[in-house]
């Protein structure tokens, strides 16, 4: 069935329309993904476009342009100095000599070893003043591959900035045949403060953030094809080199060193798809109950019962959660109490049977998450225009209808992302279930690398795998990298899947 | 006090939306311009073009012969008026005004004297140690005028002003504006989707559709000679009755034949069209409803109609009547015309009334391009 | 119509004082005993007389309900147009009642995990985990004196007197005004940027980081760690370290101010740049003196968190000496192994009751701006 009129769906039935938009939301699913080859083919083509009209550019600015600025081309900054913009031809000037320098000195080399990780592993050597042994140190892969990434971000840093030499020489030779003057030294630090003002912000952030976030996952992203770990840590054990998809392989697999790693991956990746979802849910809908009853009208006291839940998320989370976890062991108070008042004869292993474990650990997490939640709906059920309600009561709507038709809808509309965000959150949940239960009790997934339990989520596995030695190679770090890959390739599809879903995206302008 | 001089000013947007096209206008000094068209018109970015607010895509501006295409706003010494007054919510009234002045490392005795100055002419004085939060909208306005005021600036920009505010309010500001202007005596852009405002405030107006200019002259010229359609239809309210019909030439006369009636074109515009040359033709015909006048009875050149709808304005009546071939026209009567028998006849409901036009008074528009047949530039 | 309602308050009367009383007998009865040391299960007396309490205010509650309906049973009386209005004033004392009761059970729920928390970072002996908060069923048995309880300040003294936790403390001070102050810098600097200023990369760079946060950021540890060991900023000198790494990435947290930043008026720096001032001064004289609570919200978590940070302190300091610890790494390491437990478990709680305590004090103080940041940000998405 098509619908060629929108005025057609209106006069479906309520299950004619359900069955149309579950249909419309399958038959979207391919559309959606044949459009994002096609931007991703457009993107591609994009870049080959500019990238064919950069190195045009080039070409007849060379041609083109006077001595001043064929010789920039070689000397960077020596056009900007000629022309008496002295300050900006020192800079360029400076960062080629530190460029040349650093891949003389380091760069080079480390580059050169890139596609090997070195060939040298650490050998015996022998000492003939003391007739003795010892180890000599040859090669280290872990610094080849480092200083090899960070190299290679270095060539495409200086790429851009000799070419940004390159079109500086244009533009001042055009603005001098124009007749005008170029920039001062002294403008040009004056506009690092006003229209070039966000280049001074951003140089410190962005810098952090290409050091320390994405220069180690690329670095992380590279290992999962060889076969780092504690015992080939490429200097003091053994040398580690590229092994290709092995890594992917082994995860894969159903029988490695009697291991399933396949099984286990599944078993783990299904229960932090499970966690999320109702980490997630159960927080926002009890959240949401809460600040509702606290707003209520003709209840007092509103401040304390709001400070009371608030105190909860200010007192450090590690302090919490590891009281609780303690409260809920075999001889811990929960225990005790029960025991006390009569209820339980015998204590309740709480953290060894798995599906308890399971479920204790999302009822802390509510614990835990309700205040925020509390918090937030609060907030936005207070900015819900009264006059919905208003016009809502005068149609005749009751309690139950005003909170399912305006508020629901509201509250969805306006936290569509804040879910979404909060759901890969939760998958990547590390401190709650590390500090609870470690990730135990370990009774249904077999022991393989990083001794992964029943209630382990994909990140906390990857955690232990990076701690604890498995077999002949140690803390598989390549294995955890494989994860955490995994971890991501996961977390982007759902948010891609969300986001094209949501209606916040979709139409903006809905509730405002 | 400057000269502005835009020459081919294009913007056009990242995504390759053209927001203003080839803008060419040359502002004389101490001249009151206004920008007129309706919103999205590309009236507001060529104004931020002019502060500097918006990068220019393409041509120059000038002030004062200088090109300050590449100036920042701080440099090219204007002031401007936002339509949400943008008021620094921090600081109080005085030191609103006086931000300007103290970037400027003016010293603080000059400061007050141009502040309270200011001030006294805007009668903001008691609420200058006020913030802004705790003023009203008309305080609000002057505030940010008195702020624009003391920086002495070459060109006085005002986006919108007075749209804020209700509509008595808007009325007394306007007048103020007019006084305002007289006292300042420096060169003026400002931008408004009002007509009336337009017409009352500008010496000349620009008036604008989709990034392109449509008409640029005096509130008179505008009015009276429309160059195209839609100048015509956005000047002057209620708007101007079209219709397409025939223009026909009779020897030396020429006719117009609405709804089957026969109206001469008389005056100035019969003259005009003999000297263009016109022929016979197709044509559209504008009539502004205060020129549609109700006849007594039926006639050669009057069209019968019923009433539709009437509104009451107090001083005039603006009457929407429709005519047998279901033509509708706005007809605009001064009450005070109407004796008491017309008054009573008007009460009926669907009362049967004749109209004819001032035959001086016709627009021609030619069909295709929509431009004015007499004052439209080829 | 009079007589239905004098009937529901006369129910409700009844109820709600079978209630109140019920509530003071058990108090009464369950009180004295709660501190007398010889019974032998004395937890529940302690429940009993929280239980107690509990009926006591729902009771009077009720009570006042009660009358509330007797008269608006009254007030229909002298006008019947408003009985509908009355009834269902009525109804919603009714529906309040119990939400009142839901909260109150909520309260104790998330309160009783810190009250005994507290409790137990008072008892010097026994030092380890135990199954009761105030009375050890077995300790009074005679004999068994070793098992009795005790009640003091002691742990408070000794814990600053003889353990690691004072270098822990001050260590995590330090990385939390360290961080906190260069994190709201990084933060405003990008967020500002982000919000206010259009250049080419501005998307590209926001759809770059969104997709950045999508990768777990536990796997870049691992090269953290070996890059700061080879820096000399892990294992003993894990502060500065902690520091670097705290701060370096802080940027991708722009999200929430940057939707405080859109909410200021664009106008606002317009009408600055055409006042006179370059941008740098439009941030510092209009910006920022307007955007006071995202500041505080940023400064206030970039403070709270190293203080909770467990995991990368945990990575990259020494696990045998715990001079560069912090207080969750040293108070986690004494909840470790089972011997620990038994001898600093109330250690453990009276390290998490000074840890909580200035965090919880500062937090409270600045509770509004929090809230102000955390609503703005979930709404921003």
């Amino acid at each position: 069935m098509k619908l060629n009129d929108e005025l057609e769906y209106l006069k479906l039935s309520k299950w004619q329309k359900f069955v149309y938009r579950l249909r419309s939301f399958f038959t979207s699913i391919p559309k959606g993904i044949g459009k994002g080859f096609l931007k991703i083919g457009q993107f591609f083509k994009k870049v080959g476009l500019a990238v064919a009209n950069e190195v045009k550019d080039i070409w007849t600015t060379f041609v083109q342009g006077d001595w001043k600025t064929k010789i920039s081309f070689l000397v960077m900054g020596f056009g900007n100095i000629a022309r008496g913009q002295i300050l900006r031809g020192l800079l360029f000037l400076l960062m080629e000599v530190v460029f040349i320098g650093y891949m003389v000195l380091m760069g080079g080399k480390y580059l050169a070893q890139l596609g090997t990780l070195g060939t040298v592993g650490p050998h015996q050597g022998y000492n003939e003043v003391l007739d003795s042994y010892y180890t000599v140190y040859g090669d280290n892969s872990f610094k080849i591959l480092l200083y090899g990434v960070l190299t290679i971000f270095f060539i495409i840093a200086f790429i851009y900035t000799w070419r940004a030499n390159v079109k500086q020489n244009k533009l001042a030779e055009q603005i001098l045949k124009s007749g005008k003057k170029l920039k001062s030294g002294k403008e040009d630090l004056r506009s690092m403060v006003d229209d070039q003002f966000y280049k001074t912000l951003l140089a410190l952030p962005t810098t952090g953030i290409l050091l320390f976030t994405v220069m180690p996952i690329v670095f992380m992203i590279l290992v999962a094809f060889t076969n780092y770990s504690s015992n080939n840590d490429g200097y003091y054990s053994n040398l580690f080199h590229w092994v290709g998809l092995k890594n992917f392989q082994t995860l894969f697999s159903w029988d490695v060193g009697g291991v399933n790693y396949s099984a286990t991956f599944g078993e783990i990746l299904l229960w932090t798809l499970i966690w999320a979802f109702f980490a997630t849910f159960t927080n926002y809908f009890l959240g949401i109950g809460v600040a509702m009853m606290i707003n209520k009208k003709g209840i007092h006291l509103k401040k304390v019962w709001r400070t009371i839940l608030i105190m909860t998320i200010a007192i450090p989370q590690f302090i919490s959660l590891l009281y609780v976890s303690k409260m809920f062991t075999l001889n811990g108070l929960f225990n005790g109490f029960l025991m006390d008042i009569g209820v339980l004869k015998q204590a309740v292993d709480f953290w060894g049977i798995p599906t308890l474990a399971r479920v204790m650990v999302i009822i802390i997490n509510i614990w835990i998450g309700i205040p925020y939640l509390m918090l937030i709906a609060t907030g936005i059920l207070m900015n819900i225009p009264a006059d919905l309600y208003e016009s809502a009561k005068i149609d005749g709507a009751s309690g139950w209808k005003q909170f399912s038709k305006i508020t629901l809808p509201y509250m969805l509309f306006i936290t569509g992302p804040y879910l979404l965000t909060s759901f890969t959150g939760n998958m990547n949940n590390f401190n709650v279930i590390y500090l609870l239960t470690g990730g135990g009790p370990h009774v249904n997934l077999s022991n393989g690398a990083g001794n992964p339990g029943d209630t382990d989520l994909l990140i906390t596995w990857l955690f232990n795998i990076t701690q604890k030695g498995f077999g002949e190679d140690g803390a598989q770090y390549y294995l955890a990298s494989v994860i955490g890959i995994l971890v991501f390739i996961v977390v982007s599809v759902i948010s891609l899947i969300v986001y094209s879903l949501l209606p916040s995206v979709k139409n903006e302008e809905d509730f405002q | 006090m400057a000269r502005v001089k835009l020459t081919n000013v294009k913007k056009v947007y990242d995504n390759n939306v053209v927001a203003v096209h080839d803008f060419n206008l040359d502002i004389k000094d101490k001249e009151f311009v206004v920008f007129v068209g309706p919103s999205g018109c590309g009236k507001s970015t060529t104004l931020r073009m002019v502060a500097g607010l918006e990068e220019i895509s393409g041509g120059t501006v000038e002030i004062d012969g200088e090109v300050v295409n590449d100036l920042q706003p701080k440099d090219r010494n204007i002031a401007m008026v936002f339509q949400n007054y943008a008021l620094y919510p921090h600081m109080t009234v005085y030191d609103n005004i006086a931000f300007s002045l103290r970037l400027k490392k003016v010293p603080e005795d000059v400061i007050y004297a141009k502040v309270t100055n200011a001030a006294e002419i805007l009668g903001i004085t008691q609420y200058l140690m006020r913030k802004p939060r705790a003023l009203s909208g008309g305080q609000r306005q002057r505030v940010a005028i008195g702020r624009a005021m003391v920086r002495d600036s070459k060109v006085f920009l005002m986006d919108e002003p007075l749209s804020n505010l209700d509509a008595k309010l808007r009325n007394q500001m306007r007048a103020e504006i007019i006084l305002l202007r007289q006292k300042l005596d420096t060169t003026f852009i400002y931008v408004t989707h009002d007509q009336t405002e337009a017409m009352t405030l500008g010496d000349r107006i620009v008036i604008m559709k989709d990034g392109y200019i449509m008409q640029v002259g005096t509130p008179m010229e505008v009015f009276e000679k429309p160059s195209n359609l839609f100048v015509a239809e956005f000047i002057g309210a209620p708007k101007m009755n079209v219709l397409k019909t025939n223009l026909v030439k009779e020897g030396t006369k020429y006719f117009v034949t609405p709804c089957g009636a026969k109206l001469e074109v008389t005056g100035e515009k019969a003259k005009l069209l003999a000297d263009k040359g016109i022929e016979s033709r197709e044509i559209l015909l504008g009539a502004r409803p205060e020129h549609i006048l109700l006849a007594d009875g039926p006639a050669e050149n009057a069209i019968p109609c019923k009433l539709e709808v009437k509104e009451m304005m107090g001083s005039e009546m603006h009457l929407h009547v429709v005519t047998e071939d279901g033509t509708r026209w706005i007809v605009r009567v001064p009450t005070i015309d109407l004796d008491q028998e017309q008054r009573e006849h008007l009460e009926e409901p669907e009362a049967e009334l004749f109209i004819t036009f001032e035959g001086k008074a016709m627009h021609f528009f030619d069909p295709e391009t929509e431009k004015n047949l007499i004052y439209g530039e080829e | 119509m009079k007589n239905k309602h004098s009937l529901a308050a006369i129910i409700l009367l009844a109820i709600g004082a079978v209630i109140t009383l019920g509530g003071a007998f058990l108090f009464v009865n369950r009180f004295a005993p709660m501190w007398s040391f010889s019974q032998k299960y004395l937890t529940d007396n302690f429940i009993f007389v929280l239980l107690g309490v509990l009926g006591i205010l729902i009771g009077v509650l009720m009570l006042f309900i009660a009358r509330s309906v007797y008269k608006s049973g009254k007030v229909v009386e002298e006008s019947d147009s408003m009985k509908q209005h009355m009834g269902l004033k009525a109804m919603s004392r009714i529906s309040n009642t119990v939400i009142y009761v839901i909260l109150i059970i909520i309260s104790i729920i998330w309160l009783v995990p810190f009250f005994c928390i507290v409790v137990q970072s008072f008892r010097i002996q026994p030092t380890g985990m135990t199954r009761y908060l105030f009375v050890n069923p077995e300790g009074n048995i005679a004999g068994k004196e070793g098992l009795q309880i005790k009640f003091g300040f002691d742990n408070y003294v000794k814990l600053f007197t003889e353990t690691e936790f004072p270098r822990w403390y001050l260590n995590t001070f330090i990385i939390a005004v360290v961080v906190a102050v260069v994190q709201t810098i990084i933060v405003l600097c990008m967020s500002y940027t982000l919000s206010r200023f259009r250049f080419k990369m501005r998307k590209p760079m926001m759809q770059f980081m969104l997709i950045l946060g999508m990768f777990p950021g536990m796997l870049a540890m691992i090269i953290l760690y070996q890059v700061l060991k080879d820096l000399n900023l892990a294992l003993d000198h894990a502060v500065p370290g902690l520091i670097l790494v705290y701060c370096a990435s802080s940027g991708m947290g722009y999200y929430v101010s940057k939707g405080f930043f859109d909410t200021i008026p664009k106008s606002l720096d317009e009408a600055a740049r055409v006042d006179g001032a370059t941008r740098a001064q439009v941030l510092f004289k209009i910006i920022l003196p307007l955007a006071k609570p995202i500041v505080i919200y940023t400064v206030l978590t970039a403070f709270m968190a190293p203080w909770g940070d467990f995991i990368f302190a945990k990575y990259i300091t020494n696990p045998d000496s715990s001079q560069a610890w912090n207080v969750a790494v040293g108070l986690q390491n004494w909840l470790s192994t089972s011997t620990l437990i038994s001898e600093k478990y109330t250690m453990f709680c009276t390290g998490g009751v000074i840890v909580a305590i200035p965090v919880v004090i500062l937090f409270m103080c600045l509770q509004r701006y929090y809230v102000e940041g955390v609503t703005g940000g979930a709404v921003k998405g």
